[in-house]
């Protein structure tokens, strides 16, 4: 029977590793860029946390502690994630990447004009 | 290390090879230059969850430093790909 630590450890390892694979489904089925940023930028970053903390929560208590490290793993994950997504998403509308087909409502388009002057080689 | 850890981590290796796999698709598949962003940051973040769970199936701390490092390395790409494609230029 495993200790209650480790099953802590084994339930944010699984849960982390569900939303890892829910990211990559994101990535290959969803339909434009913005969609994508969405999958990768929520699932993925919370993703990740969990996977951290499943690796404090199996090595603490070992002479192999991380617990100040991965706090400031996960402290850095929140930080730089949302932002780094905010500023791909910003560059991608700028440079007018496609929206999908369905797309019922584009509110950004009245804030944020396309700068065609400033589309450079995107391929 | 008990056998229960080893085997869950062994299984969460599996899935997230899979997971390197897919983003890896998406990033030779585009179409255009943010999506290949997208998916190498996609792509970190599972490489990061990769070193987690070896640190756990290996019993060691050694290679728990390349996460925070990857995790700010990550950030500096991604805003630099930003910054290129909406002003030709990074600084």
């Amino acid at each position: 029977m495993p200790s209650p630590i480790e099953l802590v450890a084994a339930g944010c390892l699984v849960l982390g590793t569900f939303l890892m694979v829910v990211t990559a489904l994101g990535l290959l089925r969803l339909p434009d860029v913005f969609c994508r940023m969405h999958a990768a930028g929520k699932a993925g970053t919370l993703g990740v946390v969990l996977l951290i903390l499943g690796a404090v929560s199996a090595l603490a208590g070992t002479p192999h502690d991380v617990s100040i490290r991965g706090v400031l793993a996960v402290v850095f994950q929140f930080l730089t994630t949302p932002a780094a997504t905010h500023l791909l998403a910003r560059a991608a509308y700028v440079c007018d990447y496609p929206l999908s087909d369905r797309t019922a409502v584009d509110e950004l388009k009245a804030f944020l004009p396309s700068r065609p002057d400033r589309v450079f080689n995107q391929e | 290390m008990s056998p229960f850890l080893s085997w869950i981590a062994t299984g969460c290796l599996t899935a997230l090879l899979v997971t390197a796999a897919a983003c890896l698709y998406r990033m030779a598949l585009g179409p255009k230059a943010a999506d290949r962003a997208v998916a190498f940051d996609a792509l970190a973040n599972v490489f990061i969850g990769v070193i987690c769970v070896l640190c756990i199936r290996w019993n060691s701390a050694l290679y728990f430093d390349a996460v925070w490092i990857l995790t700010l390395v990550g950030f500096l790409g991604s805003a630099s790909i930003a910054r290129f494609l909406e002003r030709g230029r990074v600084f």
